[in-house]
């Protein structure tokens, strides 16, 4: 594989690095013609090409199936790219050492479909342990995690077990896990795929609210209701392709919402 | 902070998987007794030579028509000699009368000529005389014309040596097994751990969580079971011997002079920490193997 070849680590995804002036000024994101295959014959992904800017909020979309999973896999490397270049605050973090994954992850808040909620932790603890990683004294945890349960709606609530909330209270939960560390990107993977539809729009509102503090903002869903009521940037994935749209549905470049979300 | 971190999660870890956790502890606790028990056993005996071995004696049988002025001058010899203590006359009555007393046979041996038992000069060496010491002073005093025979326990020692040899290797091979033992139990246990915490180890990967961070609670959990089970066999084999070490004690002092001791401060701290290391050892193996991380 080609990402293996490097050995030395970035700096930059090491233990307390911060990013410098110009890593700063550099485009959060870049994926440089990005090619990801599952098949020999068939990628998944086929010459990404994307720029995303620091303080976005940008929808991935496209049918199921359609690979934005495996992009935002591609993203926390969970998945190496084949061909092409990931850069993250203008680091290839395709060429990163099993050993600087961690320290990647960490500037980076990750939300799934399926909450990922320890249920025989209670709130406080599910959202204490990605502050726990970072060796922070229990102290500064608690005043942290009480201040993003504040920011997802559930002020005071640190103390109840997990396996008494509803779905969209242990969605709440996983955000707060994932902002608590404030990271500097968060990746949504299909974040209301479980929820109902009232509940969705919530969540939604809440990741909106994390942008507005300056917070990158990648969501993934292929629920079209979602993306309509908004007029974010919308990121298609369509046969391994990307095609794009600045403003939502309404400048969308192709015949219709049909070749967006199948 | 790492460490405290750890030690808190490991904490967590013991109370959920305390089922799992106990059912380890109990039979490595088991395996551990065997180990301490064999222990107790060798260091009893190296006590004993080691008391013996110290109490140097060396029995002079004299000949039956032995000159009494020969004998006399003999025993000026041994006495003049710095390694001896104390030089004993032994007539044949004598010898008869505690023979009777001590051979607590059912058959009536009152009977016997005195003549079986040869008159003899039992001679006790100071503390600290070698074993090799007393052999050549032996040797010299056989050359006496008074000296029928000489008897330094010299096989009887040799015999104690291999005894304590073999319990040495058995002690030893024993060692080894129950180091297995917990590396394969404790390995066992701590992979049904890792699967079932697969999720949340998947979060703190998620989180970026390192490779340590993640399996610091596994080793530390490994250990306590390793020192637990240490620590139980430690304390069962303590009870026993309180219990019983008075009426063992009694008889033993009969036989042989010595008295029952427990397992040397050293010998228990080696069971402990070596219990910890080796748990510790066995969780890691298993956790570089099961938690690919
Ligand atoms: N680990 C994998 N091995 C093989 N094929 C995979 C793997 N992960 C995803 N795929 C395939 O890649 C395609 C995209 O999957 P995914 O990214 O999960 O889609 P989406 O999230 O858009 O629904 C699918 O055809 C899926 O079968
Ligand atoms: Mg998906």
């Amino acid at each position: 594989m080609q990402g293996t070849k490097v050995v030395r680590p970035f700096p930059f995804f090491r233990a307390g690095a911060r990013a410098s002036q110009p890593q700063l000024a550099k485009p959060i994101l870049v994926l440089e013609d990005v090619y990801k295959f599952f098949r020999p014959d068939q990628p998944t992904l086929r010459g990404v090409n994307l720029k995303v800017e620091r303080g976005e909020f940008a929808f991935i979309t496209g049918p199921s199936g359609a690979g934005k999973s495996t992009l935002l896999k591609l993203l926390y490397r969970e998945l190496m790219v084949d061909e092409g270049r990931v850069l993250f605050c203008g680091r290839d973090i395709g060429r990163l050492t099993d050993k600087s994954i961690p320290f990647l992850r960490r500037n980076l808040g990750i939300v799934f479909q399926d909450f990922r909620i320890i249920d025989h932790w209670t709130v406080f603890e599910n959202i204490a342990v990605a502050l726990e990683i970072l060796s922070m004294p229990q102290r500064l945890i608690r005043s942290r995690v009480a201040e993003a349960l504040e920011r997802v709606g559930l002020n005071g609530r640190g103390d109840e077990q997990t396996s008494n909330l509803s779905g969209g209270e242990k969605q709440r939960v996983a955000v707060a896990r994932a902002i608590v560390p404030e990271p500097a990107l968060i990746l949504a993977d299909e974040p209301t795929g479980n929820l109902d539809p009232h509940l969705a729009i919530d969540i939604l509102t809440l990741f909106e609210e994390i942008n507005s503090t300056g917070t990158t903002v990648l969501f993934a869903t292929h629920d079209h209701s979602l993306i309509s009521k908004r007029d974010h940037r919308l990121i298609s994935i369509d046969e391994g392709r990307v095609v794009e749209a600045r403003q939502g549905l309404k400048d969308w470049p192709g015949s219709g919402i049909h070749t967006l979300v199948g | 902070m790492e460490v405290k971190s750890a030690m808190t999660r490991a904490r967590r870890g013991l109370r959920e998987e305390r089922r799992l956790y106990i059912v380890a502890v109990s039979s490595l606790a088991v395996a551990f007794l065997c180990l301490g028990a064999t222990l107790l056993g060798v260091t009893n005996l190296d006590a004993a030579a080691d008391r013996w071995g110290q109490s140097g004696r060396i029995t002079l049988f004299l000949k039956d028509d032995a000159d009494p002025q020969d004998i006399a001058q003999l025993r000026v010899v041994l006495e003049g000699l710095s390694d001896v203590r104390e030089v004993t006359h032994v007539t044949p009555e004598q010898a008869k009368a505690s023979f009777l007393e001590e051979a607590d046979v059912g058959a009536d041996l009152s009977s016997l000529p005195k003549e079986v038992f040869p008159a003899s000069l039992e001679v006790s060496l100071v503390n600290g005389v070698t074993r090799e010491r007393s052999e050549s002073i032996a040797t010299r005093l056989g050359q006496f014309r008074a000296v029928s025979d000489v008897e330094s326990y010299r096989s009887w020692f040799q015999k104690l040596d291999d005894l304590l040899w073999g319990a040495r290797m058995l002690a030893a091979g024993l060692a080894l097994l129950v180091m297995f033992c917990v590396i394969a139990v404790i390995g066992n246990t701590i992979r049904l751990a890792v699967a079932r915490r697969r999720q949340e180890i998947e979060v703190m990967k998620l989180c970026g969580a390192t490779n340590g961070f993640v399996r610091g609670p596994f080793v530390l959990e490994g250990m306590f079971q390793g020192f637990a089970s240490a620590l139980l066999a430690v304390l069962a084999l303590l009870v026993g011997y309180l219990a019983l070490h008075e009426s063992v004690d009694s008889t033993l002092a009969a036989l042989t002079g010595s008295r029952v001791v427990f397992l040397g401060v050293w010998t228990w701290l080696l069971l402990l920490i070596g219990g910890a290391l080796i748990g510790a050892i066995g969780s890691a193996l298993s956790v570089r193997r099961y938690l690919a991380v």
